[in-house]
């Protein structure tokens, strides 16, 4: 609760309700994303191992630590894929163990705040409790931690300046108004996306009807991410969805990869992880070669610097 | 008769051995008693909803204790429900204590106890008729014969007058889709409009409701809500003509629990209301005493009002050897009592003439109904029922349109019918896949079902049933009428391995470059007619794919 003098309050009141007529919604969130320039040669680590929790620790470590993203007292969002009303092992969502460490790191880093949603598919509680996330998130036990439904109501109009798709799209407050947005994808086939990674992961924190942008959907979710900036992509790929996806359901469509991908470009993130997952071509997956030519990350595997842990 | 003669009355056969039940510490445990039911009936109704821990398997519990409920879903279903018979329970309670069920339990009857005086403001004269021999009187009673008749023959329509139905669907249909959408609504504007000063007051407020199941997880609707809240609204109103109008007059499970009451031995002393004062006569809530001034058992609630409220103290409750068991003996005792009101069982508020009036209704309207049915004037419709149905014929006959599994469906797909079903079959579910689908990991309208008229079914074997089946209609279908690709259903599709599948043609654009196109097709055997393919479908109206019954 905050204090208010009574004198502030009834001030507070009749201002407001002088000035309903004309009033439009208060918060008007800019875009956060102003257009940084993008590294040439940015540094992208991969690493693999069984113990999920030190793995992401691991990768982590060349890129400076979790002290390179997260400050003290920082509002971080840590937003990974609860999508769909299915199990770990069904990898259709965010493995728990990845999603619980990063937390647990933002809040070793000192974070005021971590919070973790996704607008999900399937029913929220059922997606939230079935993907072992929210169990896993509410075991650290810290009252600095969030992992509450999205809230229908938070979602803001924001103009996207440079989009060639879309112009404006509804945005999750909670996703925009943060000092540190970490995105914690899983890699897994989606039909019409043909893979599903860090860029994808942002129609999480969207509004409206997200069928709406299939028809240009690479474009579109390069013109979402000019919003919502990652300052990290950490790509699950502790086990990948091989077919069948977004939802999948047959474990015979998963194959257990225990790797980890990172860094701060998240179009490098989701180049490597096409070539070195799925043996695909970055070129063939439309909302990377949209961001690549909008000037979001670098895509070419050959400009990248990548550092296996 | 004097008042010694009462007292007299009251003292002849004293067989009671566990004391009477008299004061007003009887008429404070009723009170007590009726607010717990209340808040346990709408902690359950609350729990009605798709809840992790723990599981809504019980909040059926009001459903399964009527046996108004059970008589008409086995007869009606020819078919033993074993979760039904915990309406014995309800049986036992009424030959052994009288109609305390309606006096001390039912929610519907505590929501008229407490709204009653708010009801009747107004009004001038707000003294009750004793032993009203007005001609509704034995309405429940005819009621109770239709029902049950038109149950045996096929027409069951139990689920219209059932008082735990109707308060259910008003309240799951009506009252708690305002209460949510108005909260929301309300503290939404606040939350985009007010200043901080403002919302620092509202919000806490509406989170605290949320999040302590005040408010329904997920706001539903409901067609036709307003029917459902009409129900309630008329029996509510009614208590403005008499004080538990439906009570004593309508509800056909109170009169079915005042046959058994009239065997039991509860009975209050003295039986007549002393004509030196009477004012247990005006004061009954049920007008339970008739013209003579006898308490009727079959009327009476025992909500203990005139045995707290005598000014003698005198009139108390206690068990008795019962007239059907004087019977038996009546020809070698001597008769000391030369009173018609003793030695026989009471009788109903049912002449001879409206009986056989509501057997012959209960006999037409199956008839008529299928003589409809057979003329072609009305079909056997195909909906889509929730997963675990019993079969189309059998389903109407079970269902007691009691809307749990709408209250609990968690995409608010399922939906009362209106007349779709037919007018006997209004309120019964269907699934509107447009307004929501069946989700793939849930079985909750199996779950809270208390007819079984949906069975509960392990998830694995639900998920293999299919309810319907979808269809492309491809002047619509983005992909086939307007040449783009989009694939949300295909996306959604919760089937492991997909039963909306892809062909994939090269297409030649206006600019003469070529496009890959994926044209989107069922897979008949896997679909099950979840309907989340027709829910996601972006385009506006109707769905380019859409659910049809098998």
């Amino acid at each position: 609760m905050h204090n208010i003098s009574r004198r502030r309050f009834l001030q507070q009141v009749s201002a407001w309700s002088a000035g309903l007529a004309v009033a439009a919604p208060l918060f008007r969130i800019a875009p956060n994303r102003a257009m940084a320039a993008v590294d040439a040669a940015p540094m992208l680590t991969v690493g693999q191992g069984t113990d999920y929790v030190a793995l992401v620790a691991k990768v982590l470590e060349p890129l400076g630590g979790i002290g390179a993203f997260v400050k003290s007292g920082d509002r971080v969002v840590v937003k990974p894929n609860i999508g769909w009303d299915r199990t770990p092992q069904q990898a259709a969502n965010t493995h728990p163990d990845v999603v619980k460490a990063l937390v647990q790191l933002a809040l070793d880093a000192g974070a005021k705040k971590v919070s973790v949603f996704d607008r999900t598919c399937n029913d929220a509680r059922r997606s939230y409790a079935n993907s072992g996330i929210q169990p896993a998130v509410e075991s650290i036990g810290s009252d600095k931690v969030e992992c509450s439904f999205v809230d229908d109501r938070k979602f803001v109009p924001v103009r996207i300046e440079n989009g060639r798709s879309l112009n404006e799209w509804t945005f999750y407050k909670d996703a925009l108004d943060v000092d540190c947005y970490i995105n914690v994808p899983i890699a897994k086939h989606h039909s019409r996306a043909k893979l599903t990674l860090g860029l994808k992961n942002v129609m999480g924190v969207m509004g409206g009807k997200r069928g709406d942008i299939h028809p240009d959907l690479g474009q579109c979710i390069a013109d979402l991410n000019m919003v919502v900036a990652p300052k990290l992509t950490v790509i699950d790929a502790t086990r990948i969805l091989l077919r069948n996806g977004p939802t999948g359901g047959n474990l015979a469509d998963v194959e257990q990869r225990d790797t980890l991908i990172a860094s701060r470009d998240i179009v490098a993130t989701d180049a490597y992880a096409t070539h070195k997952l799925f043996n695909l071509d970055p070129r063939d997956i439309p909302a990377v070669t949209a961001a690549y030519d909008c000037g979001m990350g670098q895509m070419d595997l050959d400009k990248m610097n990548v550092v296996e842990v | 008769m004097s008042r010694i003669e009462a007292e007299q009355l009251s003292k002849k056969p004293r067989r009671s051995t566990l004391g009477n039940f008299r004061g007003r510490g009887w008429r404070w445990a009723r009170r007590v008693t009726q607010w717990v039911v209340l808040v346990v009936f709408f902690y359950l109704f609350r729990h009605t909803q798709l809840t992790l821990d723990p599981p809504p398997e019980h909040a059926n519990i009001f459903f399964r204790l009527d046996p108004l409920v059970a008589a008409s879903a086995m007869l009606a279903g020819k078919a033993m429900i074993a979760g039904m018979l915990m309406s014995l329970i309800v049986i036992a309670a009424t030959l052994l204590l009288g109609r305390v069920f309606c006096g001390w339990f039912c929610p519907l009857g505590t929501l008229l106890d407490t709204l009653g005086p708010a009801l009747r403001v107004g009004k001038r004269n707000k003294e009750n008729k004793p032993a009203s021999k007005r001609w509704w009187r034995g309405g429940g009673y005819a009621l109770l014969t239709v029902l049950l008749i038109g149950a045996v023959l096929g027409l069951p329509l139990v689920g219209f007058f059932d008082p735990f139905a109707i308060l259910m669907r008003g309240a799951a249909f009506a009252i708690d889709p305002l209460l949510s959408w108005s909260t929301y609504e309300g503290s939404s504007w606040l939350y985009l409009n007010a200043p901080e000063s403002v919302t620092g007051i509202s919000e806490p407020i509406y989170a605290f409701m949320r999040d302590n199941n005040i408010l329904a997880f997920e706001r539903a609707a409901f067609i036709g809500a307003w029917i459902s809240a009409g129900f309630l609204l008329v029996i509510f109103l009614l208590e403005r003509v008499e004080k538990r109008f439906w009570c004593r007059n309508l509800c056909p499970l109170g009169a079915m629990l005042g046959l058994f009451a009239r065997l039991s031995p509860m009975r209050r002393k003295p039986d007549l209301s002393c004509p030196g004062c009477g004012d247990c006569m005006t004061t009954c809530r049920m007008g339970a005493f008739n013209e003579a001034g006898k308490l009727e058992p079959q009327a009476c609630t025992l909500c203990m009002d005139c045995a707290s409220d005598c000014t003698h103290g005198i009139a108390a409750f206690a068990w008795r050897r019962p007239a059907w068991l004087n019977r038996r003996t009546k020809t070698n005792a001597p008769r000391t009592i030369p009173l018609p009101i003793r030695g026989q069982t009471p009788s109903i508020d049912l002449s001879r003439r409206a009986f056989l009036g509501s057997c012959a209704t209960g006999i037409a309207l199956p008839l008529v109904s299928a003589a409809a049915m057979n003329a072609g004037l009305a079909k056997k419709p195909k909906l889509l029922r929730p997963a675990g149905s019993v079969s189309a014929d059998e389903f109407l006959n079970r269902c007691i349109r009691c809307g749990q599994c709408m209250k609990v469906c968690p995409t608010n797909g399922l939906q009362p019918t209106i007349l779709e079903a037919g007018l006997a079959g209004m309120f019964s579910p269907q699934l509107i896949p447009r307004r929501g689908c069946c989700e793939w990991n849930c079985n909750l309208c199996g779950q809270v079902c208390p007819t079984a008229a949906i069975a509960l079914l392990p998830l694995e074997t639900k998920q293999t049933i299919a309810i319907g089946r979808a269809e492309f209609d491809k002047d619509r279908c983005i992909p086939y009428a307007d040449r783009e690709n989009c694939l949300v259903c295909e996306e959604h599709c919760p089937v492991p391995d997909k039963a909306i599948r892809l062909s994939t043609v090269m297409i030649e654009l206006e600019d003469g470059q070529s496009m890959e196109l994926q044209e989107p097709f069922v897979e008949p055997d896997l679909c099950i007619g979840c309907g989340i393919c027709e829910n996601v479908c972006p385009l506006e109206g109707a769905a380019g794919v859409r659910v049809s019954p098998l």
